[in-house]
């Protein structure tokens, strides 16, 4: 016969990211690296948006380009002539404060002002894991449909800022752009959600003046 | 959508408190999962299924345990668990108060993935 234990363990998975998240922070904090986490589906403009932003903001731009498998984002980065550590997932849906913590170490954290983590393209499961970035920024695009912002609450309930990108599309796909800003503002009504096009460049002034207010209040 | 790492995360919880206990099995986990992670109960028993083949803890009882959405209104103090109607999506309720219907709710539960209890077996010191 053996003898029976029963045993507390109280591992929480979220919280462990969560404290792994908040030590990223503090490596960024002692850098004086402002941080976004960039969410948004596959073809919402993530990549387009951070090629815009490089060419448009005057701040030294870092980025760690989050991909299942392949580079090819961070190959566009890499274009542009700005710091970029590409980060495979393998097989994970999302970026976790874990994978973000080694990436840290690839980063010239000394020569950035910013440094923009681009998340995997999904809407869903990145809501469950906080990076350790200062904000996080959501981008949806007209041609994703305009019930795409009602169908993901929680990746709206957490973020900083919105942006309903490709607005200059939206006519042509059926969609409407202003209900998308009224669906995120009725999940997050604190929430500023811009309507940006990347091909007209219409938002792109609003997105770089609020990147400059959110770290302006750090 | 991520069940696999969460799995094998709680997995590898589960195996290291056992050895640290110099347990020989494992005959029960209590695991907690917040109803507002991405989490789908029965895939993430599938997966731990699968990540715990040839295992300590192959043959224990999982026991998983849904925990409802609590939340705080910072509008009308309102704290508690929300009311969900079937008729709309169940993560849109999260994001108003049911008494004063505003959006500006905090979640104090519902976000956890947590492996809670184990039971083990150990040798009899005797023995």
């Amino acid at each position: 016969m053996h003898n029976v234990a029963s045993i507390e363990v109280e591992a929480d998975m979220i919280r462990a990211n969560n404290k792994l998240a908040e030590g990223n922070r503090k490596v960024l904090d002692e850098n004086n690296v402002f941080s976004v986490d960039l969410v948004g589906a596959v073809g919402s403009g993530k990549t387009s948006l951070l090629e815009t932003l490089i060419d448009q903001m005057d701040d030294s731009i870092g980025v760690i380009a989050g991909d299942i498998l392949s580079k090819f984002d961070a190959k566009r980065i890499e274009d542009k002539n700005v710091p970029v550590k590409g980060l495979n997932t393998g097989k994970e849906c999302h970026l976790d404060a874990h994978l973000v913590e080694h990436a840290l170490d690839d980063v010239p954290l000394s020569d950035i002002s910013i440094l923009f983590v681009e998340n995997v393209g999904n809407l869903i499961c990145p809501a469950d894991f906080q990076l350790g970035t200062h904000i996080r920024v959501v981008i949806i695009s007209v041609t994703e449909g305009d019930d795409t912002a009602e169908k993901h609450p929680m990746i709206f309930k957490d973020a900083d800022m919105a942006i309903v990108n490709k607005v200059d599309l939206a006519d042509a796909v059926g969609a409407d752009a202003d209900k998308m800003v009224n669906d995120v503002k009725s999940i997050n009504p604190n929430i500023p959600v811009v309507k940006c096009s990347l091909k007209t460049n219409e938002g792109v002034e609003e997105i770089i003046s609020l990147f400059k207010k959110f770290q302006d209040e750090l | 959508m991520h069940e696999l790492s969460m799995a094998t995360s709680m997995v590898d919880a589960i195996l290291d408190t056992a050895k640290k206990n110099d347990a020989i099995k494992v005959t029960e986990a209590v695991l907690e999962v917040g109803e507002l992670t991405m989490l789908n109960p029965e895939q993430l028993k599938f997966m731990i299924d699968v990540v715990r083949e040839d295992t300590i803890m192959e043959e224990a009882n999982i026991i998983i345990n849904m925990i409802p959405i609590e939340i705080e209104c910072e509008s009308c103090g309102y704290e508690g668990e929300i009311v969900i109607d079937n008729t709309m999506d169940h993560l849109m309720a999260v994001a108003t108060c049911p008494e004063c219907e505003k959006a500006s709710v905090h979640v104090r539960k519902g976000q956890e993935c947590n492996v809670k209890t184990i039971k083990i077996e150990r040798e009899d010191e005797d023995a």
